[in-house]
């Protein structure tokens, strides 16, 4: 065969060599460090931060909002009007961590005082972080925190030019950021928020969304509870409500307490709204696992042996039936990352080496092949027997 | 608390497919091997994540080198041999070409391929096919000198082809076929595997991608690429290698010109006398020795007298209805307005408008895909990092949408289908993505360009000479082989060899 001749053809390899060889020959020998993609990267997902509250008010007669800045005085990373910041509490020596969606805007956290902030109801005594938060946290503690997690936020290629908001107590959260943000002009869409709450007294960050006038943002309050002065919107966010404020092509956003979720599936089914145009914020772990068909009520009394194993080493703890492995974890001062709590993101990832879990069947984001080769989402992962699991080394 | 024994025989660096056929290949020698991964699941992108209740696939689009049950091409049969069983799934087609004049669909072998192509254009049959006769002749040399390196004048004899082919471009030898524009054009979409215009492309490079895709096509794991990343990760694990996952490794700790272990962002000092790196070795010698005064100047000068290749920018969504509904009738649909790879490949160092889409419908390759009444469609272009190492983190997100929405637009027009309007999940997966989860040099997915300067053979001929530091290998698409999923695991093999024989060559002396 030839290619050009058989000279030339027969020197190609070592004619490529020597080209290879010149080229390293001509090279700089100084260390070219320049990663600037991955600068980028890591500008908006730097991992966990080192946080200092700075500010603590009220955001109601039951709520106050935390405003956090960053221990080295730095700009926040950027993020989506809409997304959580995972917090790191310690607790009695113990670390547990909990989400909670931003209700500051994103360009505040760009500012030359840059800040986030979150807003927290005290509990009706299920929620110890809650009351923490409200009753313990002071100006001037130091709290580990991840911004920019979670995908509830405005995707323009996706979502309506218009969006609903369904919002119930605390559920305003990330929709007082996207409010904020787009008063600011740095947001381009429509909101409407229908703003479930109690009653008139209680309204959570109204001053804040009061001071908010924009035309691209209108927000209507809805009172559950009986006041005869009202003059707003009363009652339940009902199908009748949604569609009474709804303009043309909409996209619906949820977040709020879990009652209204099964509440607003039945409402929005009425509507015959496609699928691609309701989103659903992820609510945290469930209230009561046991009331979840295929849990086995034999055990909900139960306290196993978890035996966790990180790398060579094993620790064998108790675990309570009704609660995930992730909180037999916190409560034992055993480290494990969690982000959502809800089972979706997977950031606790962990392989169950023997025993049997009850995995919530509520947000199961798990991968088919993690399913088959017994990986769990530990913080929606209850144990039903004896368990060993593996989990990295933090 | 002790997490980690004393020793171990080897320390491999990224629990990615490279990675774990390192660890594969040394635990069924009976070498103690640790792997450490940063994030916290195997695989790097050959991946899968679930969103809205969905799984998606990050990454893959295609597998070479896998080969038919029976009679697997190499890294099929070396998974196989590890015990990694994966369901695979036969890719219907080649490809759907859609260039400028050409709404064409092929499909592999050989010969059905080259009558394909003289059904479009007539009279090109004999040419196509003994151009691709051509390409098989020089794969089969290239695997087997992989495995039984032999003498020059011997492999002029007995591999007449592939020693007279090495000096040129693909441009060059695809020259001396004299086949009509549109005829070449049908050969070209497959570039974008491997990332270098013609000009520069080795043609050695193109026989093997040719051979290997278009002789036996391509297949994909069922349960998507963690499928496959995830059972060689539990195979390694059943083989006793111990994998940690969120372990970012920070330091490569040597001493006298050779490595005795890691150093990781946890503060834990693991030693070994053997480091396997998936990290860039771009990042090896600037960042991560220790101390940076062991790293010798050839060793800078090899990494900066070399290019990076290409970076990944794609835009998945799961859409409302199903391919049927939606018109889309192939699993791959390379689009382009132009097949001047040379043209492609400089445009690709900017930002766009990009001006050659790669398709993907999952679901007509795998109809288990996406729940019923859905698919999936992906729009992939592979830019050169050029472009995005000038974006700054302010305007990622504008940069981001605008190329998305860009790609979205052009694709919707072909398809004649508003898929705007049928979003159910979107993700847009860019090079930031990619460095943010691998912590790949600047996102680089493809390690350095296969051009005429970096050619495989001459990569081969001084692969000795470029062990700059005793024990610490690298294996990655930084490596010998390449970019890609298949080339990955060539790679993870040839560090191991390495590993394999320097290790055994000291039992012997010791006894």
């Amino acid at each position: 065969m030839k290619v050009k001749g058989f000279l030339k053809d027969v020197g190609g390899a070592s004619r490529v060599t020597k080209a290879r060889l010149e080229a390293f020959e001509k090279a700089s020998d100084q260390p070219v460090v320049s990663d600037s993609i991955g600068d980028v990267a890591r500008e908006w997902h730097p991992g966990a931060l080192d946080l200092v509250v700075t500010q603590i008010v009220p955001a109601s007669k039951t709520a106050v909002t935390v405003r956090f800045r960053r221990e080295d005085g730095k700009k926040l990373p950027l993020f989506y009007a809409g997304q959580f910041l995972a917090l790191e509490f310690d607790v009695n020596g113990k670390t547990v961590s909990r989400p909670y969606s931003i209700s500051s805007a994103p360009f505040e956290a760009r500012g030359e005082e840059p800040f986030v902030e979150i807003t927290v109801r005290r509990s009706k005594g299920d929620g110890f972080i809650a009351d923490f938060v409200n009753t313990q946290l002071k100006v001037g503690d130091k709290i580990r925190g991840t911004m920019g997690c979670g995908q509830f936020y405005y995707e323009p290629l996706r979502d309506a030019k218009h969006v609903m908001a369904l919002a119930g107590g605390t559920g305003i959260t990330p929709f007082a950021s996207m409010a904020k943000e787009i008063a600011h002009g740095t947001l381009d869409m429509d909101l409407t928020i229908l703003f479930g709450s109690v009653s008139s007294d209680d309204i959570i960050l109204k001053d804040e969304l009061d001071k908010i006038h924009c035309d691209k943002v209108h927000i209507v309050h809805v009172l559950s509870g009986d006041e005869p002065d009202w003059t707003g919107e009363r009652g339940f966010l009902s199908a009748e409500l949604i569609r009474k404020y709804t303009k043309g092509d909409t996209s619906y956003f949820i977040c709020g307490p879990q009652a209204m979720y099964t509440y607003l599936r039945t409402e929005l089914e009425k509507l015959d709204i496609p699928k691609r145009r309701v989103r659903f914020e992820v609510f945290g772990s469930a209230k009561d696992i046991t009331v979840f068909p295929g849990y086995p009520a034999e055990v909900r009394d139960k306290t196993f042996t978890l035996t966790v194993v990180r790398g060579i080493h094993e620790d064998e703890i108790p675990a309570k039936a009704t609660e995930s492995l992730v909180t037999a974890l916190e409560r034992a001062g055993i480290r494990i990352e969690t982000s959502c709590r809800s089972g979706e993101c997977g950031l606790c990832r962990t392989k169950v080496l023997s025993g049997d879990v009850f995995v919530s069947p509520e947000g199961d984001g798990r991968r088919a092949a993690d399913k088959e080769f017994g990986y769990v989402h530990a913080c929606s992962a209850y144990p039903v027997s004896d368990v060993k699991i593996k989990i990295p080394i933090l | 608390m002790k997490f980690y024994k004393d020793h171990y025989d080897v320390i491999v660096i990224g629990g990615a497919l490279s990675g774990l056929s390192s660890a594969l290949m040394l635990a069924k020698e009976g070498l103690d091997v640790l792997v450490l991964e940063r994030h916290n699941l195997p695989g790097g992108i050959a991946t899968s994540f679930v969103r809205g209740g969905i799984e998606i696939e990050a990454a893959l689009h295609e597998m070479m080198s896998i080969g038919p049950e029976g009679n697997r091409l190499k890294v099929g049969k070396f998974l196989e041999d590890m015990g990694v069983n994966i369901d695979w799934l036969k890719v219907p087609e080649a490809y759907h070409a859609s260039l400028p004049g050409l709404e064409v669909t092929l499909h592999p072998g050989l010969e059905t391929f080259a009558r394909e192509v003289d059904a479009e254009v007539p009279g090109t049959y004999d040419k196509v096919l003994r151009l691709l006769n051509l390409c098989h002749t020089v794969f089969d040399s290239v695997n087997e000198l992989s495995i039984h390196p032999m003498s020059k004048v011997k492999m002029l004899l007995k591999h007449e082809a592939f020693v007279k082919t090495a000096g040129y471009s693909t441009q060059e030898v695809i020259d001396t076929f004299d086949l009509p524009k549109k005829a070449q054009d049908l050969l070209a979409p497959y570039w974008i595997y491997v990332g270098s215009g013609f000009k520069d492309l080795p043609f050695t490079i193109f026989a093997v991608l040719m051979a290997d895709y278009i002789g036996y096509g391509s297949y994909i794991p069922h349960r998507f690429s963690h499928e496959m990343s995830l059972k060689m990760a539990e195979r390694a694990e059943a083989m006793g290698v111990q994998i940690e996952y969120r372990q970012h490794v920070d330091k490569i700790l040597v001493r006298d010109g050779k490595v005795y272990g890691v150093r990781t962002a946890r503060g834990d000092e693991i030693h070994s006398d053997y480091v396997i790196s998936a990290a860039y070795p771009n990042k090896v010698y600037t960042s991560m020795i220790e101390p940076l005064s062991e790293v010798p100047k050839a060793a800078l000068k090899m990494v900066n007298g070399r290019r990076l290749s290409l970076t990944a920018f794609s835009v998945i969504m799961i859409l409302d209805k199903t391919a049927e509904e939606l018109g889309i009738k192939d699993y791959s649909i390379f689009r382009g307005d132009t097949m001047d790879t040379d043209a492609l490949y400089n445009d690709l160092k900017g930002l766009g408008p990009y001006r050659y889409l790669t398709c993907i419908c999952h679901n007509l390759g795998n109809p288990d895909a996406t729940p019923e009444g859905t698919c999936s469609f992906s729009i992939t272009t592979l830019p050169r990092v050029d472009g995005w190492k000038t974006v700054k983190a302010e305007d990622y997100d504008r940069v981001k949408h605008e190329v998305a929405e860009q790609m979205i637009d052009e694709m919707s027009k072909y398809l004649n289908v508003d898929l705007k309007a049928h979003i159910l999940e979107i993700v847009i997966e860019t090079p930031m993505t990619v460095a943010r989860y691998t912590g790949m040099w600047n996102g680089c997915i493809y390690g350095y360009a296969h051009t005429m300067q970096d050619h495989i053979v001459a990569r081969l001929q001084t692969a000795e000479a470029e062990k700059f530091i005793r024990g610490l290998e690298f294996a990655g698409a930084h490596q010998i082989s390449g970019d890609g999923m298949g080339p990955a695991v060539t790679n993870g093999r040839k560090a191991a060899k390495n590993v394999l024989d320097d290790y055994r060559s000291k039992e012997a002396q010791a006894k």
